[in-house]
């Protein structure tokens, strides 16, 4: 029986104005029903080209220039375009990552998926709704018939995805391609959706390619696993074969790279230097040659073929390795710091204390003020000296409004900030200049973040301007000196932003908020914006930095196993709220509150094993909006434990052991006597 | 939904108010009194003074103005001297005829420019695209007048096919509909530079549109280029149109001035061109006003045009 | 009321990848300084740069050209009034006996004059009310630009032109007459831009680091915006000399024997009537051209900006 999708050799190129990228290379890779294949690799390594290209979708002056691709028996490169549409959308569909954008948003839902039933069945409008209702209940859509009438701006971002699958599912076509499904999704949506691409796949017996630069998503649910690398696919294996007995130098750093929830902190990540190639001109041999440190003359002469000796398993390389990096025999360790800093010995440096901050939602004419969102409800930190603190939520949860508050961008509409025992930010003129030289930030978009016309030793050197710290010539200095810390060459100090690329950047703010020498640094999503081979660079830096300097830290992300590389300490927020607090360990494996043993339990982990051990969805339903929060405990709506107590009050934090609170009427564990 | 039309007509109301406090000083500073126009260049200053007291022209400004704006409520733009008429009843004569011009030119320009804005969207950096740009920018660059001469010159003088200005029997709108061959040459040059920054907008609104992801999605759907276009594109691409045509209404205003002077074509336009040389200031102001009320009212229109064919924009 | 941005935009091709770097935090791609990389963007447009050279033809052509052709502009000279291309006159005369091709010269100074003023004032007054609105925000931003929105309700051309019956004739006076009235565009706009800008992550960054207000406005928000201004002077200068036209056109610009084109094509439709083309076209042709360089320098320079801004 021949595969439900099989491509050969294809190669697929774009031409723009004054070059042409070679997108995909020599791409070959098979598919079958019931099966779910992953595609991995970073941002530009063509994985979404490649998708593009099957469906005959690439952008202007994309073709495909040699190679082959079969749908079942039938060939598609070279196809007229109208025979191309007719198996669009009804025997092959796509997902792609923005749910917001993909969707028409002047059209209603029943409109868009009835669209392709219309099309490609001849169906009449009443049909063409009927089996749209039928297909939005198979993705689980609540209250489908009352949707049909709705706009996508009405629905939330997890909703909408499944109105996406459902546009996708209407024809029942055979193969399924998923570009980024749930990228851009909370952590808790992410897991409904994957869950339910896994049910889908098993009832309708779709072949589904999952592409994606999450090896946690693919690490539970695919049988096969591809990783690209710079417009070729350098991997083909087994899931399990993939993460455990690896061949390719690439696959081996980059998953040695991700930080894991389990991994022992004092360690450094895995790093891969440089930048991947740029594909309007690349490199003559071997594509990941320059950044590999088995790389050989003829790794750079010639490239690799994709070959093995068993055929299930296949590699482009000369000198593959053999599975993991044993980290304990490479590389130096990180620095001298202690595995678990003694939190109770530190001196308290930074005070929050019920800290509130509302957005008011205003409406009408006059902007009278409706509502307000509740972005920090009532949350209560201390950050010792040297500390480095994590604050770990969901979208929504009011992480990086407190960020704000605590470098005094925003004000706190309740509560106080203090600093060393007093409120820094009632100081005005020069008292508070002063202050603000213990209190600085890392932001979170590299491209936002400086200052476009200036360059970047006007940047680096500005705190110091502001401030009047130094001579001319003891500002030079300190720059070049935070310059070589963070790993750039000298000569960036003469160049603009716009030459350096994302993590480039980031070490340029991380320089700039380094430079006066702060008791604090507050690190917003430091590496979200980073491609995944990027960020342990970042991060690495990131653990030598605070070791070396001592201060304080606060580091805000989405991503729990980031927090808990780099913090002491972790914070979880939901809704505004702190709902526990304790030590990476604690948190991990000592988990009192149910919502941070849900984020445990659903964020997907680069382990094959752990993966598919996951057997329920331990969260059900939608985010609650900041502006209309439940009563008492705010995460009740979506607790498995919830009674009616939870509705009435509020539970206050209670401690679980040294360092360890939790806000539950129901925790999971016994709380330490008061 | 009626809230909102509440709302926007209280903040229309008031920037009507606004001009109608600007339009006043200006004329009472302007022209602050009709006495000479009616008593005599050479009038006494005892006569003048006495007129102005029985017609009231005397009183505070603050009086005058209220009084001014209790005339407008009524539909009263004051009294033109010069022609011996009340302004409202100048307006009402030749409005329908303004009013067919402009609209005609508002039409045909909207007909041509969608799909030629769409049309250079989708055939981008084609020579067909990069002919019609150029167009568009010499058109953009050109009084209108000089495009209007232009079409005299040839369409009508050497070749004959339309007559260089509009014929005196063309009395109203009706007959100018019953012959166009009298418009044609007026319209189009009205038409013309609406044409050009239409068609502008529309291709860069088409262009940020096909850029649109849900573009993707409906081709990957397996819909046509033309079902593409049609289903997808076209409306959400026409949304700034509207608000554009509301912006565009002082622009439309000047041109239909500039056309009904060239082609001698007795509308509003050419009422204020006659009241321009008479210093007849109750009818420019009064037509100034007008504008600003017509500039309002579409702007409020095409919002709530907006409101209904968008169903992000929810009103607040 | 919303204001429709047209971005003239072109999605460019995002190239896949950065070069190879060897220093951990990799090599950083030389692509070219700020300012430079502006430069040189605007002038691979060869049309842009066709423009600044009709532009710097036209400013030649009317202040130097008439030294080295000198003809008589004040005195009436009935006897040769109307006549055709040819001989003496390089391009005829016109109705008061004026030689048409030293006229378009005059007319042309005072056209370069009043656009460039005109638009000058309008921008500097535009620029100066919108950062202040924009910086000051809440209800003084809310009146300033209440103000913009009443003036902007009237439609430009009818304003300027009851004005004109009693303020005009100079070059000073309509200078002002119409930079007075066309502020309001960039003040929108600047606006606009401070708004955008005060919200971005490095302005944050400045205020964290302790910069006051002033520092903060004149070290980020205004280079930040001066892209902005300076594009929008470029369109002002052109949509200043189309109203100068219009406003000759119908009678109410310079003062004889000033001229400028606009006043020149005062009598056209006459002139096109009895068939004097040369007193037509080649005053419109000219008027056209510098308006179309003009529209072309300013659209180029708006792409340069945007490029240099979105260049990764």
């Amino acid at each position: 029986m021949p595969a439900a999708l099989e491509v050969d050799n294809l190669s697929t190129h774009i031409k723009l104005s004054r070059s042409t990228v070679q997108a995909v290379g020599n791409v070959s890779f098979g598919l079958d029903t019931h099966e779910t294949v992953g595609l991995v690799g970073e941002s530009g390594c063509g994985k979404s080209m490649l998708g593009l290209s099957i469906l005959g979708l690439l952008p202007n002056g994309g073709h495909i220039i040699e190679g082959s691709i079969k749908l079942g028996d039938r060939e598609l490169v070279g196809l007229p375009d109208a025979d191309l549409r007719r198996l669009r959308g009804n025997e092959v569909a796509m997902i792609f990552q923005d749910s917001l954008s993909s969707l028409n948003p002047t059209k209603s839902i029943g409109k868009q998926v009835a669209e392709p039933v219309r099309l490609h069945r001849g169906a009449s409008k009443k049909e063409a709704y009927d089996r749209a209702l039928e297909v939005l209940e198979l993705v689980g859509l609540p209250q489908p018939r009352e949707r049909l009438r709705d706009f996508p701006h009405q629905l939330s971002g997890g909703l909408r995805q499944r109105v996406m699958i459902a546009i996708a599912l209407a024809c029942e076509p055979k193969v399924l391609l998923a570009d980024e499904p749930t990228t851009a999704l909370d952590v808790t949506i992410q897991a409904q959706i994957l869950r339910l691409l896994d049910d889908l796949r098993d009832r309708l017996g779709m072949a589904t390619l999952l592409i994606t630069h999450d090896m946690g998503v693919v690490a539970g649910r695919t049988s096969r696993i591809n990783v690209m690398y710079a417009g070729r696919i350098v991997e083909s294996a087994e899931t399990h074969e993939l993460f455990t007995g690896m061949r390719h130098p690439y696959t081996q750093s980059l998953l040695g790279s991700i930080p894991r929830l389990e991994q022992d902190a004092t360690k450094p990540l895995v790093s891969i230097p440089g930048l991947p190639p740029d594909l309007t001109n690349p490199p003559a041999g071997c594509r990941f040659a320059p950044r590999c440190s088995r790389a050989t003359d003829q790794c750079r002469a010639q490239e690799p073929p994709l070959t093995g000796e068993d055929p299930s398993h296949l590699f482009a390389c000369w000198h593959p390795v053999e599975g993991p990096i044993n980290l304990t025999s490479q590389m130096r360790v990180v620095a001298e710091r202690a595995a678990h800093l003694d939190v109770r010995a530190l001196k308290p440096l930074l005070q929050i204390e019920n800290a509130v901050r509302e957005y008011p939602v205003t409406a009408g004419v006059l902007k009278r003020k409706v509502a307000s969102v509740k972005a920090v409800s009532d949350v209560t930190l201390t950050v010792g000296e040297g500390e480095a603190l994590g604050l770990v939520g969901e979208s929504g949860c009011g992480k990086t409004t407190l960020g704000k508050l605590v470098v005094g961008i925003e004000k706190p509409d309740g509560g106080r900030i203090m600093l060393a025992g007093k409120e820094v930010f009632r100081n005005r003129g020069r008292a508070l200049r002063l202050a603000r030289r213990d209190l600085q930030m890392m932001f979170q978009d590299p491209y936002a973040s400086l200052d476009p016309r200036m360059r970047v030793q006007a940047s680096l050197r500005e705190p110091l301007v502001v401030q009047g710290i130094g001579t001319a010539r003891e500002q030079d200095q300190k720059m070049r000196t935070m310059l070589d810390e963070v790993g750039l060459p000298l000569s960036a100090l003469e160049r603009y932003p716009h030459e350096f690329s994302g993590g480039q950047r980031q070490r340029i703010a991380l320089a700039r908020a380094l430079m006066l020498e702060p008791k604090v640094v507050v690190a917003d999503e430091p590496v979200s914006a980073l491609d995944v081979s990027i960020r342990s660079q970042v991060l690495n830096l990131m653990k030598r930095l605070q070791a070396e300097h001592g201060m304080a830290s606060i580091v805000i992300s989405h991503d729990l196993a980031v927090v808990k590389y780099l913090a002491d300490r972790i914070g979880v927020m939901y809704l505004g709220k702190l709902v526990e607090l304790g030590t990476g360990d604690d948190i991990y494996r000592r988990a009192a509150h149910p919502y941070t043993d849900a984020l445990i339990k659903t964020i997907p982990v680069p382990d094959p094993a752990a993966e598919s051990a996951k057997t329920e969805i331990a969260i059900r339903g939608e985010l609650p909006s900041p502006i209309t929060p439940p009563s008492g405990c705010r995460f009740r709506t979506r607790c498995p434990r919830a009674a009616s107590i939870c509705a009435e009050q509020e539970p206050p934090l209670r401690q679980f052991g040294p360092g360890h609170q939790a806000a539950c009427h129901f925790p999971l564990q016994e709380a330490a006597p008061a | 939904m009626m809230g909102y039309i509440i709302r926007r007509l209280a903040t229309a109301l008031i920037v009507v108010l606004g001009v109608a406090a600007i339009i006043f000083a200006l004329l009472h500073w302007l022209a602050p009194s009709p006495a000479y126009d009616v008593l005599g260049a050479k009038a006494q200053p005892a006569a003048v003074a006495s007129w102005n007291k029985l017609h009231g022209y005397d009183r505070p400004e603050i009086v005058q103005f209220f009084s001014y704006l209790g005339d407008l409520v009524h539909l009263n733009f004051g009294y033109s001297y010069k022609l011996s008429q009340s302004v409202s009843a100048l307006f009402k004569e030749n409005a329908g005829r303004s009013a067919y011009l402009t609209l005609a030119a508002l039409l045909l320009s909207l007909i041509i420019a969608v799909p030629l804005g769409i049309m250079q969207a989708v055939r981008r950096n084609t020579f067909g695209d990069y002919t019609f740009t150029t167009l568009n920018f010499v058109l953009y660059s050109m009084p209108s007048f000089f495009l209007g001469l232009i079409l005299i010159q040839f369409l009508a003088l050497d070749w004959g096919v339309f007559p260089p200005t509009v014929s005196d029997s063309i009395t109203t709108a009706w007959q100018a509909f019953d012959h166009p061959t009298q418009l044609a040459l007026p319209i189009v040059t009205l038409a013309a530079i609406n044409v050009a920054s239409f068609s502008r907008y529309m291709r860069s609104s088409a262009l940020d549109n096909l850029a649109q992801d849900y573009i993707r999605l409906a081709r990957a759907k397996g819909l046509s280029q033309r079902a593409v276009l049609f289903h997808h594109l076209l409306r959400n691409a026409c949304l700034p149109m509207i608000t554009l045509i509301g912006l565009s209404i002082p622009t439309l205003l000047a041109g239909n001035l500039l056309t009904e002077y060239l082609f001698n074509y007795p509308g509003l336009g050419l009422l204020f061109y006659t009241a321009l040389g008479n210093l007849d200031y109750n009818v420019l102001l009064a037509y100034v006003i007008l504008g600003a009320i017509l500039t309002v009212l579409g702007n409020l229109i095409a919002d709530v045009a907006i409101s209904i064919a968008d169903p992000r924009v929810r009103l607040d | 009321m919303t204001e429709p941005e047209a971005p003239l935009l072109e999605g460019l091709g995002d190239a896949a990848g950065m070069p190879i770097g060897a220093p951990e935090g990799g090599e950083v791609q030389i692509i070219a300084s700020g300012w430079n990389l502006a430069l040189r963007e605007f002038f691979d447009n060869k049309l842009a740069v066709v423009g600044l050279v009709v532009i710097v033809f036209f400013i030649l052509f009317c202040f130097i050209g008439p030294l080295f052709d000198s003809t008589n502009q004040t005195l009436v000279n009935p006897l040769n009034t109307d006549l055709a291309p040819g001989g003496h006159y390089l391009l005829g005369t016109d109705e008061h006996g004026f030689d048409e091709f030293g006229r378009i010269m005059l007319g042309g100074q005072t056209a370069l004059e009043i656009g460039f003023f005109a638009a000058a004032i309008a921008t500097v007054l535009g620029t100066l009310w919108g950062a202040i609105a924009g910086l000051a925000g809440g209800l003084v931003d809310g009146i300033m630009m209440r103000i913009v929105d009443v003036l902007l309700s009237i439609p430009l051309l009818f304003l300027v032109l009851v004005l004109a019956t009693k303020y005009s004739g100079t070059v000073v006076r309509l200078s002002l007459l119409i930079g007075l009235f066309s502020w309001l565009i960039p003040a929108r706009l600047v606006r606009g831009e401070v708004l955008t800008l005060r919200t971005r992550d490095f302005v944050s960054a400045s205020r964290v680091m302790g910069a006051n207000r002033r520092r903060i406005v004149l070290r980020h928000l205004i280079p930040n915006a001066l892209s902005v201004v300076i594009v929008n002077v470029t369109f002002q200068v052109a949509d200043s000399i189309l109203i100068l036209a219009y406003i000759g056109f119908l009678g109410f610009g310079l003062q004889f024997p000033s001229t400028s084109w606009g006043d020149m094509l005062g009598g056209a439709q006459n002139y096109v009537t009895e068939g004097y083309w040369w007193l037509v076209y080649p005053v419109g042709g000219c008027l056209v051209v510098l308006v179309l360089a003009t529209n072309l320098v300013g659209d180029a320079l708006r792409d340069a900006f945007d490029v240099r801004l979105r260049r990764r």
